[in-house]
């Protein structure tokens, strides 16, 4: 298996439920190094709830998790905070932190998971905002910016410490078109520019077409189907061809309604 | 009546019930063991839910506690001066709030006091004395709590369960940042100090606008009602416990109900009114147990 081959982050067998209902029930997936795979399905079918699970913001009821090979499904929250330096993630709302800046926004991890100083880590954070055309902005309250540019601030606050793999939450939901194809175009650089995998999950087929190196389909609690987009499009499966024409008539049973 | 047949089922097979059927038509009697079992659950489920909070609140004070530790001992990294803002938060803009709730009730119960002793007895000469003692022991620690209960820990829940229904909570731990050490931890630094500070002064507000009170309603001579010679080391020590402890509890109990706030405004809201209510509770609860403790550790003393 060559190195781009080989699993960088796997999921295991992994069961995850709320209040006694199950989300993911024995889902397994490897995401290789420096790929774009998006993961897919539904609304509520618990996409979010896997890449959350890969950063110990929620934990697995049973199954595995591993990164390089080794668990991580069992890290303390101590422990976890060196792995979220390498895996990093930009939250579907962008979430930044409202009483910041947009420059202390993006130096915060600079200082806290790699030890500059405040005013090391706003010159880097500076560098940061400029990578995302954003440096003209630092000043600014994250109340005071559109969309589209909390979503590039948090994009760079992510890749601040430049992690291994970035998870994208619904990276480009509540933008407009040509915002979210900014998003896009930036999602597709990373394995190129930066060296980094990214994990996204997704329901824009726009993005899916256009970004993904593969993409698998979350149905019922486990991937369904996994393959690169043109394998998905020519898919037989009803399941698969109803999720990519998006349409609302056929076999699928959609939780989020 | 029949159920409808399902031309994909073996003739004679059970089919699906009905609508309009009686509801149980088709459903087994429940056998007492049944019965017993769901009892079980219900009692079980019941106890889970009950011992989800005392969990929690248990979870947040270790954690706060193992924070605490790690700042002591140079562990973590803090913001410069965290500290001093949450002072300033909790405490500078607290003091008009708290001086003017206290100075009120040091007037009405000194009014109150005199009035009832003046029917029965017409002898007011011994109420600075105990007053005194009262506040500096109780009143001035417990009612600064209570104050502090409904502005600090409102405060703090509406904050951080903003913070944890908005995600924020989850981006500054992938910031590398651990929570409890960022937010909890400096407010309740800045809390056990502050308690103490504003018990002390809203005490000696109560003092004096009693004392205010007596000799304008019942022409209380201010020399003997502010004899402060029965107040001993233990009242003092007593009240300086409890003010330390409600420090603790107040901030505490306000980061368990905002870090656990689900949902939007409606969770926020719910841990705000949650926080305001247990950190009253956690007072009263508190200063009970530290009144008791005293009374028998210090038999005739207070």
């Amino acid at each position: 298996m060559s190195e781009r081959e080989a699993p960088l982050l796997e999921f295991r067998d992994v069961d995850k439920a709320f209040d006694g209902k199950p989300v993911l029930s024995s889902m397994s997936l490897s995401v290789r190094r420096h790929e774009r795979l998006f993961l897919v399905g539904t609304s509520g079918v618990g996409k979010s709830v896997a890449i959350r699970l890969l950063i110990g913001l929620l934990r697995v009821d049973a199954g595995e998790l591993r990164f390089h090979g080794a668990r991580i499904d069992e890290l303390s929250e101590a422990a976890l905070l060196p792995l979220r330096r390498k895996i990093g993630m930009v939250f579907q709302h962008s979430t930044l932190f409202d009483s910041m800046t947009v420059l202390d926004n993006v130096a915060l991890p600079l200082r806290k998971h790699g030890g500059l100083g405040l005013a090391a880590a706003r010159v880097a954070a500076r560098e940061r905002l400029a990578a995302v055309r954003m440096e003209q902005h630092a000043a600014r309250m994250p109340a005071e910016i559109s969309d589209g540019m909390r979503k590039r601030v948090a994009i760079a606050r992510t890749l601040a410490m430049r992690p291994e793999v970035v998870l994208f939450d619904e990276p480009t939901t509540g933008l407009d078109p040509v915002s979210a194809r900014h998003v896009d175009a930036l999602i597709a650089e990373l394995p190129a520019t930066a060296g980094v995998t990214a994990l996204v999950v997704s329901h824009d087929l726009i993005s899916i077409r256009t970004v993904a190196d593969r993409v698998a389909l979350l149905y019922r609690g486990r991937i369904h189907a996994l393959g690169t987009p043109a394998e998905l499009a020519a898919s037989p499966d009803p399941v698969v061809a109803q999720f990519l024409a998006g349409r609302s008539q056929g076999p699928m049973d959609t939780p989020g309604f | 009546m029949m159920p409808q047949a399902d031309p994909s089922s073996a003739p004679g097979a059970p089919g699906p019930p009905d609508s309009r059927d009686p509801p149980g038509a088709l459903s087994p009697r429940p056998t007492l063991l049944g019965r017993l079992r769901e009892a079980v659950i219900a009692v079980g489920a019941l106890t889970l839910a009950a011992l989800r909070w005392p969990a929690q609140l248990a979870a947040v004070l270790a954690d706060t506690a193992g924070g605490v530790v790690r700042r002591v001992t140079g562990r973590s990294r803090h913001r410069r001066g965290d500290v001093l803002v949450q002072l300033h938060l909790l405490g500078n803009r607290s003091l008009g709030f708290v001086l003017i709730t206290l100075g009120f009730l040091g007037m009405v119960m000194a009014y109150q006091a005199c009035l009832q002793l003046s029917r029965i007895t017409g002898d007011t000469s011994q109420i600075g004395q105990q007053f005194l003692r009262l506040v500096t022991s109780d009143l001035a620690a417990t009612l600064t709590g209570l104050m502090l209960a409904t502005r600090v820990g409102a405060g703090i829940a509406a904050e951080l369960g903003s913070m944890k229904v908005t995600e924020q909570l989850d981006a500054l731990r992938m910031s590398g940042v651990l929570p409890i050490d960022y937010l909890v931890v400096p407010r309740v630094l800045a809390s056990m100090v502050m308690t103490v500070v504003l018990s002390v002064l809203g005490g000696l507000a109560m003092f004096a606008a009693a004392g205010l009170t007596a000799k304008l309603s019942f022409q209380v001579n201010p020399t003997v009602f502010f004899d402060a010679s029965s107040v001993t080391f233990t009242h003092l020590a007593v009240g300086l416990v409890k003010a330390l402890s409600y420090g603790v509890a107040v901030p505490v109990v306000a980061a368990a109900c905002g870090l656990t706030a689900r949902g939007s405004s409606e969770g926020v809201g719910h841990a705000t009114t949650s926080a305001v209510i247990g950190g009253s509770f956690a007072v009263l609860t508190l200063d009970l147990i530290w009144s008791i403790a005293a009374y028998l550790a210090f038999p005739g003393r207070l």
